[in-house]
């Protein structure tokens, strides 16, 4: 167990260390720096801007900065807007995110499992056929196009739920569905296959043989085994409903990071982007790295691998 | 024993003898009566048993009809505009006034429709009350008609100065499926931005089955230290957000046009590919066949494309077309959320963006592109499932 954890910390590291090189190698390779904009700015304004913000020095020497200011958790200025730097507006905008990831989550989960199992108990009868088509929506929809149908329906027709900020609790319904819709398709229906998987094996047979009810065969012996695969796809899946708002926050005009994100791409705001980026991917291997762990303390194959 | 005298029936004709020697009998028996199947054959007849897959099948195809077809049908070009029609819907609801039918818009404006839903032009503006909430427009030979926006849904007024309550359905004739907030026809412009969508996720598709095909195969074919360090590269590029590194790409990719969105899908979606690509190569490397090549001199290369990508072929294909809707999905995203095509270029996740501004006034113009992306989905999907079960019924789930 402890070689594994190390191994996986040291593939983390590198990893990190590769995405940061590589976000920096793409945010130099735009071609312009970030104060050759449109607006009329002197030649030398912009040199001294560049001489402020270190653009004069050579690339390797930026590097080098960068990674020693990103070990002291510092992501650097934003360029576009004075004053304010990139953790502030992660500290500003990660508390909304992370909520409206969490929230998701836990949607996406206790709608997802039930939804399989009943599927897969119910293999061919009508609850099977609803919980497929759901499923086979779920996938093929893009998400946008969930979030722009819930707002016209609920919140234009029918006035239910709020269409934009984060007001009350209501106003994380529409989000989280549309978000969600994927992953719960995508759950519900590997839940399903597994669980019908699962019914069919011998060990089932031998617990039904024995004379133990069904409710109790299902819960000890079917479905323990059943949530192996699904927990095997829950660390990517919960970091993308984390890290992955970017879209759902823009149309429903929430304050969260995926926002600022969209903003700063559409402002070419490049030490935000960057910042943002390394952000949301430290926070994703980070999150897949913890469930492979809990992974690994459920069952115990994963770890003689 | 039972099938004997079948088989006999099938292979000779009975003699007249049925105690005498048979004439024919040597020279068929040999042959194999039942058809003789290509591979595509066989692929395509356990395709077509599966009805969703014969379903998507005919969905992409009626899609990709209607882009490459669809625009010699229409009078209107994607990048036309007319200020004047702008934001009519497909159904108009009119109203009749001395037998002239007129559209009011939510902005508005009044628009003379003839009686079979043909647009005859917008009326200019000739005077506004403000305070009763009335505008007049001229109607052309001298005659006035009034607008009356008080209360919902506005209408004209009469000769008497009373609401005409009376309303008629009419189908707009001009713009089948209505026309966007810069007077563009929806139709054509649905038409083409499928065809940009479809030329996007193919391409990007494609780039990466070469770049997943080639990267697999030499990671597997090369073996030892060569393969663990490219395996490793894989791992990596699994573990980072792509996503995230798509947004990037096409930032770093100068220009709006098609090249920055295709290449930055294009280089990015290959990991899968590869991964799938090198476990069939793996095992089918070991084979005598590829032996049997090296004997007789082949090179690497020959190896590699001739025996060993060919063999791997059907899960390759499965992999295609599962990667094409992602594709679809990534560009409609990326146009989304403003990093795909500048106008006049149109994708179906350009138009579902641009629709976002008028969702509350013309909730049609979103519901179009996002059906076509739908029916896209579905389809690809279908057909992707239907052909894994087809090349390879030991995947089946």
């Amino acid at each position: 167990m402890g070689r594994y954890i190390a191994k996986r910390i040291g593939m983390s590291v590198v990893t990190l260390f590769v995405l940061i090189c590589l976000t920096f190698a793409m945010m130099h390779a735009i071609p312009g720096g970030p104060f050759t904009s449109d607006r009329n700015v002197t030649e030398a304004v912009q040199q001294a801007l560049n001489e402020k913000y270190h653009l004069n020095d050579p690339v390797i020497v930026q590097f080098g900065n960068y990674i020693k200011d990103l070990l002291h958790g510092d992501l650097g200025m934003s360029y576009q807007y004075q004053g304010k730097s990139v953790n502030d507006f992660i500290v500003d905008g990660f508390p909304v995110s992370g909520k409206l990831g969490l929230v998701t989550t836990i949607f996406v989960l206790l709608a997802s499992i039930p939804m399989g199992i009943v599927a897969a108990l119910k293999n061919g009868r009508w609850q099977d056929m609803l919980v497929m088509v759901i499923a086979t929506l779920g996938v093929t929809i893009p998400s946008f196009v969930i979030a722009t149908m819930l707002m016209y329906l609920f919140s234009y027709k029918l006035g239910w739920l709020p269409t934009f900020g984060i007001s009350s609790w209501k106003s994380f319904i529409l989000p989280m569905v549309a978000m969600g819709g994927y992953s719960l398709a995508f759950l519900a229906r590997l839940m399903r296959s597994s669980l019908l998987e699962v019914m069919g094996q011998d060990y089932i047979r031998t617990a039904r043989s024995k004379g133990i009810s069904e409710f109790k065969t299902i819960t000890r012996h079917a479905l323990r085994n059943a949530l192996i695969p699904v927990i095997t796809v829950l660390g990517p899946t919960i970091a993308n409903l984390v890290t992955g708002s970017f879209v759902i926050e823009s149309i429903f005009a929430m304050p969260g990071l995926g926002v600022h994100y969209v903003t700063s791409i559409n402002n070419r705001d490049y030490s935000t982007i960057m910042g943002v980026t390394i952000f949301y991917a430290t926070f994703l291997i980070a999150i897949v790295f913890i469930v492979d762990l809990f992974y690994c303390l459920i069952d115990p194959r994963i770890r003689y691998e | 024993m039972n099938n004997i005298p079948l088989e006999k029936s099938r292979l000779v004709s009975e003699p007249a003898d049925p105690w005498g020697v048979y004439t024919e009998a040597s020279a068929n028996r040999e042959k194999i009566w039942s058809k003789n199947r290509t591979f595509l054959g066989d692929v395509w007849f356990r395709f077509r048993t599966k009805p969703t897959a014969i379903l998507g099948l005919i969905l992409v195809l009626l899609v990709v009809l209607f882009s490459l077809a669809g625009p010699s049908f229409v009078t209107h070009t994607y990048k036309e505009q007319n200020l004047k029609y702008a934001n009519i819907p497909p159904s108009l609801r009119t109203v009749e006034k001395d037998g002239r039918y007129f559209y009011i818009s939510p902005a508005l404006q009044v628009v003379e429709v003839s009686a079979k839903g043909e647009l005859l032009g917008a009326l200019s503006k000739k005077s506004a009350d403000n305070a009763n909430k009335r505008t007049t427009f001229d109607a052309g030979d001298g005659q006035l008609v009034t607008v009356d926006y008080s209360s919902k849904p506005y209408t004209l007024l009469n000769d008497e100065g009373n609401r005409i309550e009376s309303f008629h359905g009419l189908h707009n004739r001009t713009y089948l499926l209505g026309s966007d907030a810069l007077g563009r026809d929806m139709l054509a412009r649905l038409m083409y931005g499928a065809r940009i969508s479809l030329i996007v996720a193919v391409i990007a598709a494609l780039t990466n089955l070469v770049i997943g095909v080639l990267y697999g195969s030499i990671s597997a074919y090369a073996g030892g230290m060569v393969d663990s360090v490219m395996m490793r590269i894989v791992d990596i590029i699994n573990t980072l957000p792509l996503t995230l590194y798509v947004i990037l790409l096409s930032m770093v990719i100068e220009g709006k046009g098609m090249l920055s969105i295709t290449v930055a899908l294009g280089t990015v979606y290959w990991v899968n590919m590869a991964r799938v690509v090198r476990g069939e190569i793996l095992s089918l490397k070991e084979r005598d066949f590829v032996l049997a090549a090296r004997t007789i001199g082949s090179s690497t290369g020959t190896i590699l494309i001739r025996h060993l990508i060919p063999n791997a072929m059907g899960p390759i294909l499965v992999t295609l077309t599962m990667l094409i809707p992602s594709a679809v999905f990534m560009e409609a995203f990326l146009s989304f959320i403003g990093l795909g095509l500048a106008a006049p270029l149109a994708s179906l996740g350009t138009m579902c963006s641009d629709a976002l501004a008028t969702l509350r006034t013309a909730p049609y113009q979103l519901f179009e592109p996002a059906l076509v992306i739908c029916i896209l989905m579905f389809g690809f999907n279908f057909v992707g499932d239907g052909l894994r079960d087809a090349l390879d019924p030991k995947l089946k789930k």
